[in-house]
C-alpha cells in the first residue's frame, strides 16, 4: 500500500482537528476534575509568584538538560514524572491500589507499543492513542495539582506570557525544541498528545496542554463560568485555530510546513490580555476557600458613587 | 509552595542535626501558614503541629526514640557548656552520649533551690544573656532565669507557628494580655508572637478589672491571655456592671499559671461569650515546654521541645498508674539555650492516668491528669488519703455564692480537713449547706469562717499582683 502525500490545507485541517480534540478533551477534563475531585495538598504552602519563577527556571533548563542526557535517562525522568503526577492525581479517585495498577498498565503498554508497533500506520495510531490518554491524564492531574494548590489566574497569565518568550527563543534563536521533539519522537512517554494519519504525525505538546488546562481551570476558579467560557474560547481560537493555521500561512511565504509551532508565542499574550480584562471587569480573584464556599462573582460597578458629605465642623 | 518546602526542609535538618534553628526561617513559615489559610481557609493534609515542629509520631516507640535522642543531645551540650550540669553529670557518673531512659534516674532532679542558690552555674558558656525573667514568687522566693536573644526570637516564632496552624491567632485578632508586667518573657513572647501572626497585642498588666473590662469591650480584643484568678475578678466585675456576651468580641481565652476550676471556666464562657477557655500549662523555669488540656481534662505536654516525667513523690521513680507524681521536665537543645535545666522538678502535682489508650482529640501525645496543685500544698489526711489543692478549689469555686477566686486555708487535723473560708463564701448559703456541698465533693471538712478583710491573706493568688495606674479625673479634662 502506498501513501499519497496530502495537500497543505488537508494537513492543516487535520492538525487543527487533532489540536482541537486534544485541547478540548484535556481542558474540559481538567475542569470536570476540578469541580468533582479535591486533591490532597501539603499542610503548608500555596503558589506564589516566586514559585512561577522557579518553574520557569526549571523549564528553561530542560532543553539543555534533555539535549545532553541520553534517551534512556530522559525516559527514566519521564517515568518518574508521569508516575508521580498520575498517582497524585488519581489516587483520590481510584484509591492507591487501583491507581498503581492503572499507572503500571498505561506506562507498560506505552513501552510495549513503542517497541513493537511502530512499523505500520495502525501501529503508530495505537501508540499515539495510548500515549494521548497518558499525556491527557497527566495534564489534567498536574493542572489541578497547581490550581488546587493555590495557583491563581494571575500566576497562569504571567506564566503563559513568560512561556511565550520562552517559545520564541527556543523555536527561533536557540532552536532546541524542534530538535528535541524530532529526536525523541516514538520513544516511550514522549510528552505529546496526537495522532498519525498517513505518513504525517500531528500533535500538541504536554506543556501547551498544561497551560490551556491551567488557564481554563484558574479562570473558572477565579471568576466563575462566564470567565471559563471566555478562557475556553481563547484556547480554541488562539491555542488550536491560530496554532494550526500559522504553518499554513507561513508556508505561503517560505514553502516549509515541517516546523514546530511556538503556540505559546500566540497564546501567552492573548491569555495575559484576557486576564487583565477579567481583572478589570470582576476585580479580585476568588480564593480556593471562597470558591469552595460558593462565593458569587459580581462585575464591578462602573457607576461611581458620590461619597456622603462629611459634616462641617461646628467651630474652628 | 516550593519555597515553603525548602523552609520546612531547613527546619527539619536543623532539628535532625541538633543545631540552633533559624528563627527567621520559622517566621517565614508563619507567613506561609497565613498565606495558606488566606487561600484555602484551612491547612492542608497532615497539618499536625507536633510533626510540623519536628516532633515524633504517635507511636510510643518512635516517641521514646525521639526522647532519648533529645536527652542525649541536650546532655552532651550541658556536660560541656553548663558548669552546674558538668559537675552533676560527673558526680552521677553519667555519659551523656549513652544516656537512656533507664539511666535517666541516676541524674538527680534539679530543684528551684538549685536555681536560686547558684544561678550563675546554670548559664551556658556559649550563650550570651539578653533578658531575665523571674518567677512571680507566689510559691516562695522568686527564681531568675536568663534568656538569650536566640531564645527570644525562636520561641515566639515557634509559638506563632503553632498558634496560626491551630487558627488560635491570626490577622484581625487582638490579644489582650493581663499577666504580671514582671513576667517579662510571657509579655515579650505574647507581643512577638502577635507580630509574627499579624495580630494586635495589648499588654495591659494586672490593672484593675474594670480597666481590663473596658479594654476588652471597647478595644475589641478577640483573645484574652491571663491567670484564672484574674479571670475570676473579671467575671465578677462584669457581673456587677451588668455586662453580657454582646459586650465582647472575644473568641478565645487562654489561661495558665494556676488551677482553673470547671465552675469558673463555665461562668467565663457564659459571661464572655466564648466557646474556648483553654487551660494551658507553662512555667518560667522550663520554657518553652508547654502543655494543653484536652476536652477530657487530660494535660498533654508538648513532646517536640522537651521530655516530661511524672515521678512518685516518695520514691522518685516513675509514678504508678493512678498515683500522684511531681512533673519533671527537661527542655531540649536547641529550644533552650542560655540557662537550661535538666530534669527540673516543677513540684507541680498530677496523677498518672491508667495504662489505657487515650480517646481524646490529642491522643497521640501522652497525657497525665490536669495539674492538681503544688506538692507543698497537699493535705495528708492519712497514709493513702491525700487532698489536692484542685479538689479544694473546685469545690469552693462551685459554691452557689461564686466566691472567685477561691480564698481558703486548709489544714489536716485528725484525718479531717480544717477549712477556713471568708464569710462572703457562704453568705446566704449557710455553714451546714456548705459542709454538705463539700461532702458531696468527697471532702469531709470542719469549717472556720473569718472576716472578708482577711480573705486575701488566706491564700495568695496571682490576681493579687495588682498594678496601679494614675486615674484621669474627668473634671480635669473638661476644665
Amino acid at each position: 500500500m502506498t501513501t499519497e502525500p496530502i495537500s497543505l490545507l488537508q494537513q492543516t485541517l487535520t492538525e487543527f482537528g487533532v489540536i482541537l480534540f486534544g485541547v478540548t478533551a484535556v481542558s474540559a477534563g481538567s475542569l470536570l476534575y476540578f469541580r468533582r475531585v479535591r486533591m490532597e495538598r501539603p499542610p503548608i504552602g500555596t503558589f506564589n509568584g516566586r514559585d512561577i519563577v522557579i518553574l520557569l527556571v526549571f523549564i528553561s533548563a530542560l532543553p539543555f538538560l534533555y539535549g545532553t542526557l541520553p534517551n534512556w535517562l530522559i525516559t527514566c525522568l519521564l517515568v518518574l514524572t508521569f508516575t508521580s503526577s498520575l498517582f497524585i492525581g488519581y489516587r483520590p479517585v481510584l484509591g492507591a491500589t487501583r491507581a498503581w495498577l492503572g499507572i503500571g498498565l498505561l506506562i507498560g503498554l506505552n513501552f510495549w507499543t513503542s517497541r513493537y508497533l511502530m512499523g505500520t500506520t495502525a501501529g503508530w495510531q495505537l501508540w499515539w492513542a495510548e500515549l494521548s490518554i497518558l499525556v491527557g491524564l497527566g495534564s489534567i492531574a498536574v493542572a489541578n495539582l497547581y490550581v488546587q494548590g493555590g495557583m491563581r489566574l494571575q500566576h497562569v497569565a504571567w506564566f503563559a506570557l513568560a512561556l511565550a518568550a520562552y517559545d520564541i527563543v527556543f523555536a527561533t534563536i536557540l532552536p532546541l525544541t524542534d530538535k528535541l521533539v524530532a529526536g525523541y519522537l516514538a520513544h516511550p512517554l514522549d510528552p505529546l498528545l496526537g495522532m498519525r494519519f498517513g505518513v504525517d504525525n500531528y500533535g500538541v505538546g504536554l506543556g501547551d496542554l498544561l497551560i490551556y488546562s491551567m488557564f481554563l481551570v484558574a479562570a473558572y476558579k477565579a471568576y466563575g463560568p462566564q470567565a471559563a467560557r471566555l478562557a475556553f474560547g481563547l484556547i480554541v481560537v488562539v491555542g488550536a485555530c491560530v496554532s494550526a493555521f500559522i504553518p499554513f500561512l507561513i508556508n505561503f511565504l517560505d514553502t516549509e510546513l515541517d516546523l514546530l509551532v511556538p503556540s505559546q508565542a500566540f497564546f501567552g499574550p492573548a491569555a495575559f490580555l484576557c486576564y487583565l480584562w477579567l481583572k478589570r471587569r470582576y476585580g479580585r480573584e476568588r480564593t480556593m476557600a471562597e470558591y469552595r464556599a460558593g462565593a458569587g462573582i459580581t462585575p464591578r460597578s462602573t457607576a461611581t458613587t458620590q461619597p456622603a458629605p462629611a459634616p462641617e465642623p461646628a467651630s474652628v | 509552595m516550593f519555597e515553603t518546602g525548602v523552609r520546612q526542609f531547613r527546619m527539619a535538618m536543623g532539628m535532625v542535626w541538633g543545631r540552633r534553628l533559624d528563627a527567621r526561617n520559622i517566621g517565614r513559615l508563619v507567613d506561609d501558614v497565613l498565606a495558606t489559610l488566606a487561600e484555602f481557609g484551612e491547612p492542608g493534609t497532615g497539618a499536625d503541629e507536633q510533626q510540623l515542629l519536628g516532633g515524633p509520631l504517635a507511636e510510643p516507640a518512635a516517641q521514646r526514640e525521639f526522647a532519648v535522642r533529645g536527652l542525649r543531645h541536650t546532655a552532651r551540650r550541658l556536660a560541656v557548656r553548663s558548669p552546674f550540669y558538668a559537675r552533676r553529670f560527673a558526680a552521677a557518673d553519667v555519659q551523656p552520649g549513652r544516656l537512656d531512659m533507664a539511666g535517666l534516674g541516676a541524674i538527680p532532679v534539679t530543684t528551684k533551690q538549685d536555681l536560686i542558690e547558684r544561678p550563675g552555674d546554670f548559664l551556658c558558656t556559649d550563650a550570651a544573656v539578653y533578658l531575665t525573667t523571674r518567677t512571680t514568687g507566689t510559691t516562695g522566693r522568686p527564681a531568675e532565669v536568663w534568656l538569650s536573644r536566640y531564645e527570644m526570637e525562636l520561641w515566639p516564632a515557634l509559638g506563632a507557628l503553632g498558634s496560626v496552624l491551630r487558627q488560635d491567632l491570626g490577622p484581625g485578632d487582638i490579644m489582650q494580655v493581663n499577666v504580671s508586667s514582671r513576667a517579662t518573657a510571657a509579655n515579650h513572647l505574647a507581643a512577638a508572637s502577635c507580630r509574627l501572626a499579624k495580630s494586635g497585642c495589648r499588654l495591659l498588666g494586672m490593672v484593675s478589672p474594670d480597666d481590663a473590662l473596658d479594654s476588652l469591650a471597647e478595644g475589641g480584643a478577640t483573645v484574652l491571655f491571663t491567670y484564672p484568678s484574674y479571670l475570676a475578678e473579671l467575671v465578677i466585675a462584669a457581673r456587677r456592671r451588668g455586662m453580657s456576651p454582646a459586650d465582647f468580641k472575644l473568641r478565645r481565652v487562654t489561661l495558665g499559671g494556676e488551677v482553673l476550676s470547671p465552675s469558673l471556666a463555665q461562668a467565663a464562657r457564659q459571661m464572655l461569650g466564648v466557646t474556648q477557655v483553654e487551660d494551658s500549662y507553662s512555667m518560667t523555669e522550663v520554657i518553652p515546654v508547654t502543655g494543653r488540656t484536652c476536652s477530657q481534662s487530660h494535660l498533654h505536654i508538648d513532646l517536640s521541645t522537651g521530655h516530661t516525667e511524672l515521678l512518685d513523690l516518695q520514691t522518685g521513680e516513675p509514678a504508678a498508674p493512678g498515683a500522684l507524681g511531681t512533673v519533671v521536665i527537661t527542655p531540649y537543645f536547641p529550644y533552650r539555650d542560655c540557662m537550661p535545666v535538666f530534669r527540673y522538678d516543677t513540684r507541680d502535682i498530677a496523677r498518672r492516668l491508667p495504662d489505657e489508650a487515650l480517646a481524646c482529640e490529642v491522643s497521640g501525645i501522652p497525657a497525665m491528669s490536669q495539674i492538681l496543685g503544688k506538692a507543698g500544698s497537699l493535705l495528708h489526711l492519712g497514709p493513702a488519703d491525700v487532698i489536692t489543692p484542685r479538689q479544694l478549689i473546685d469545690a469552693i469555686e462551685a459554691l452557689p455564692t461564686a466566691p472567685w477566686p477561691a480564698r481558703y486555708r486548709a489544714t489536716a487535723h485528725g484525718g479531717r480537713i480544717q477549712l477556713t473560708l471568708p464569710a462572703a463564701a457562704i453568705t446566704g448559703y449557710g455553714e451546714a449547706a456548705a459542709r454538705a456541698h463539700f461532702a458531696e465533693s468527697g471532702l469531709d471538712v470542719d469549717l472556720a469562717i473569718v472576716s472578708d478583710d482577711l480573705a486575701a491573706s488566706l491564700r495568695h493568688t496571682r490576681s493579687d499582683l495588682r498594678e496601679i495606674t494614675f486615674a484621669t479625673p474627668h473634671a480635669l479634662v473638661e476644665a
